[in-house]
């Protein structure tokens, strides 16, 4: 039989075909599947006869299933949640996505981004606008037009905003590479900014000899900057001059009445929290001593039976310089047979002097000095008794040595409570700390909000003594930038694939950033590099991926013990709950 | 207008760069451990897997299965996949060419042919004939005509416009094979072409 021949048959749109991917019923399928492959695999063992049966039955209800499947779905299957971009290859299915990906400046959250401040102008009389980052914005006079080039008479709307950080950069959406002789740059920003104007609703234009001035306060007070125009017809950014920063007078304001109290507040907490180490220690110190100071009970010497044959020496003890002995009463010292130096001799000389001193076992021997003129011989001597007086010395021994034992479990005890009693104080101290800690910490917090409101809504630099100004001359509204092109980190490659935490489910990243700490850039990664991470190993990053609608970040610390483990999954996190502005999100990057 | 050598000597749906073909393989170990990865691949060729099939046949409903089919072997079989240096593609497209035979082995009914008269052209062109509208009827019947294995290389080289290389992987042989069975077949057409003109 002859296929059939179809000429010119119409194409299949992507949406179609969209409409019949179904990936979550094709992961069911597989696990079904393998469930039933596992069983049948158990049946296999245990009767290979029933075994074959079940297999041949189970391919027959598979391929019923199959036939039924293929000849009778309809296509009502519907696109599966887990429809991502194609971005990993050339694909070029029109999905959603892609059409985001489409899209030149695309703020990766709608509800996290960057907002306009509007301001009113005289167009006749033109003006000076200070936005609330103190940056001007001069317009002269009869400055508009419409599209038609005829002059604006009234009130224009300008709409302004800033941004400055690698927070403002992510959340406006605004693309920070830059081409040039073939080489991908990224922008480190001084300050970027973006201005349009309209006169009742309808979009106005600069006249060409009218340009307006924007005197933006930068943070970033290096002369290494360039001045870009984002062309958004070319999607390129245009350098327009070398950007030449003069530095701003202006005194920045001061700390307000609450911020002031608030730090007040902090820095006594802090203070309070510091003393708490010190005070731990005194405690620890006072205890110490007075556990040395109770008073040690000394343990009495048990007494030995002489041995025969050993030399001894009988001595006049004065008991109460030596009070163990006291159990020793009738003792003979008997000579240790560590002494080289002894020989019969020595008891045949009448000494003149011999006095006993501790031994090097205290309590248990003794050193006896004996002396004669200029002869002075040293012996380790052992308190021993003869049988006679060893029945009685063991009995005044118990005695004593149950008295010692009382004394030393009374010290025990103190012993205890008084460590009991640092432990305790201690414990409070810690306690203490913690609470002044997390106090200290809500303080901050607090302080942080107040500031990040000041900055947002004032001034955006409140502690930056190195805050220059920029000016650019703007003859076209747009978004324009004061920029570093920099290149990607060259220090090591990290090759990684993306999972939510959580549950380890696949992402597909429409673009990853990664920020740089410590000074302002940013590194953009699209579908042809997400997959291969690059790094210097003495700076720190955060990680920042773009996928569907949302962001999700892999924190500095964790990227650090990435690169140490060559890990290749980066388990990433949404933005925490209660995400809502840039301020948020400046906090999440860890900026 | 058939597109010149050097249009067909690359696909980018289809090729990768090495760096991208790590990449991929990076994402089929993940696949291999956690099925959930494999919708990076299943959304990444999709519509290709699906424009392979439907190319082959009539019914779009019958090619919405079939494709759906060949997933579900593709990541049945994932644990089996060896990388080989070359797309994850050719492996899909060769399940993809295994269910579609199998599917017309058994109704044979479901077997067509797509063309856009362009392509017929560009077959005149290749064999250095002329081509008019009143030979339509004959060069697709001459095609009809054509043996399984011919008809593939021909679908793939001139209604798909797949470069050699790809053809190659996609059959599992040499790209310089495909280029001297794509030549025979084209000897073939080139006489009996003639021959209808005669």
């Amino acid at each position: 039989m002859e296929p059939k021949f179809n000429l010119n048959r119409p194409k299949v749109s992507d949406d179609e075909i969209n409409k019949h991917k179904d990936f979550n019923n094709l992961v069911k399928q597989f696990k079904e599947q393998s469930i039933q492959k596992a069983r049948s695999d158990v049946n296999f063992l245990k009767n290979k006869k029933a075994t074959y049966a079940t297999v041949i039955a189970g391919i027959a209800v598979v391929c019923t299933v199959t036939y039924f499947a293929v000849f009778n779905k309809k296509s009502t299957t519907k696109p599966t949640t887990n429809d991502t971009t194609t971005t990993l290859a050339q694909n070029k299915t029109q999905s959603t996505k892609t059409a985001e990906r489409k899209a030149f400046i695309a703020p990766p959250v709608k509800k996290i981004n960057v907002p306009y401040h509007s301001y009113k102008v005289n167009a006749d009389k033109g003006g000076e606008i200070t936005h609330n980052t103190k940056s001007k914005i001069k317009v002269p006079k009869n400055a508009f037009v419409n599209k038609n080039g005829q002059d604006i008479i009234g009130e224009v709307e300008i709409q302004y905003r800033e941004m400055h950080d690698q927070a403002d950069i992510i959340a406006s959406g605004i693309p920070m590479t830059y081409d040039s002789a073939g080489t991908q740059y990224h922008f480190e920003s001084a300050g970027m900014f973006d201005i349009k104007a309209s006169h009742k609703g309808e979009e106005v234009f600069l006249k060409r000899d009218k340009p307006v001035t924007v005197d933006m306060v930068s943070r970033q007070a290096a002369d290494s900057y360039n001045q870009y125009y984002l062309d958004t017809v070319s999607q390129k950014w245009v350098v327009i001059k070398h950007d030449t920063p003069v530095a701003d007078k202006r005194k920045p304001p001061e700390n307000n009445s609450t911020q002031i109290s608030t730090i007040k507040q902090l820095k006594q907490l802090e203070q309070k929290a510091e003393h708490i180490p010190l005070k731990i220690d005194s405690v620890r110190t006072v205890y110490t001593k007075k556990i040395e100071k109770l008073p040690v009970p000394k343990q009495p010497s048990k007494p030995a039976k002489a041995t025969p044959g050993k030399p001894k020496f009988e001595l006049d003890v004065d008991y109460k310089e030596f009070p163990e002995l006291s159990a020793f009463k009738s003792a003979v010292f008997e000579v240790g047979s560590e002494n080289r130096n002894y020989s019969n001799e020595l008891h045949e000389i009448t000494w003149s002097s011999a006095t006993i001193s501790e031994g090097p076992q205290k309590g248990k021997n003794y050193i006896l000095t004996l002396a004669l003129r200029n002869r002075v011989e040293k012996l380790v001597v052992y308190p021993v008794l003869n049988d006679a007086d060893f029945a009685t010395a063991m009995s005044s021994y118990e005695k004593k040595f149950e008295d010692y034992n009382k004394l030393l479990a009374k010290k025990e005890a103190e012993e205890l409570k008084l460590k009991q009693e640092m432990e305790a104080k201690q414990k409070a101290f810690v306690e203490e700390q913690k609470q002044l800690s997390a106090q200290a910490l809500r303080e901050k917090i607090i302080l942080q909000k107040q500031q990040e409101e000041e900055r947002n809504e004032q001034y955006p630099d409140l502690n930056n003594g190195q805050k220059v100004i920029r000016t650019f001359q703007v003859n076209n509204f747009g978004i324009y930038n004061s920029d570093c092109p920099k290149l990607m980190p060259s220090g090591g490659k990290l090759k990684v694939i993306y999972a939510l935490n959580e549950k380890d489910v696949p992402l597909q990243p429409l673009i990853v950033y990664m920020v740089e700490h410590g000074s302002n850039k940013l590194f953009t990664y699209d579908n042809k590099s997400f997959y291969d991470l690059k790094y210097d190993t003495d700076k720190e990053y955060t990680v920042c991926v773009v996928s569907k609608g949302n962001l999700y970040i892999y924190p500095k610390d964790k990227f650090k013990e990435a690169v140490e483990n060559k890990t290749r999954k980066l388990l990433v996190t949404p933005l925490p709950q209660g995400t809502n502005d840039v301020a948020d999100l400046r906090r999440a990057l860890e900026i | 207008m058939l597109k010149n050598a050097a249009d067909m000597s690359f696909n980018p749906r289809y090729h990768h760069t090495t760096a991208q073909l790590h990449d991929e393989q990076l994402i089929i170990e993940a696949a291999k451990e956690n099925p959930q990865y494999f919708g990076l691949l299943y959304d990444k060729y999709y519509k290709q897997i699906f424009g392979y099939v439907y190319q082959r046949m009539d019914d779009k409903e019958t090619a919405f299965d079939v494709t759906a089919q060949v997933f579900l072997k593709a990541l049945t079989n994932l644990h089996r996949y060896e990388f080989k240096g070359v797309p994850f593609a050719s492996w899909l497209f060769r399940i993809a060419h295994s269910e579609v035979m199998q599917l017309f082995r058994d109704q044979k009914n479901k077997r067509a042919i797509n063309a856009d008269v362009g392509d017929l052209r560009n077959i005149c062109e290749e064999v250095h004939e002329p081509f008019f509208e009143e030979y339509l009827p004959h060069i697709q019947t001459l095609i009809k005509q054509l043996p399984d294995e011919d008809l593939q290389m021909v679908e793939m080289r001139f209604f798909e416009q797949r470069p050699f290389k790809e053809i190659a992987e996609i059959l599992n042989i040499t790209e310089n094979n495909a280029k001297v069975k794509m030549y025979r077949i084209l000897e073939r057409l080139k006489k009996s072409i003639t021959n209808f003109k005669l």
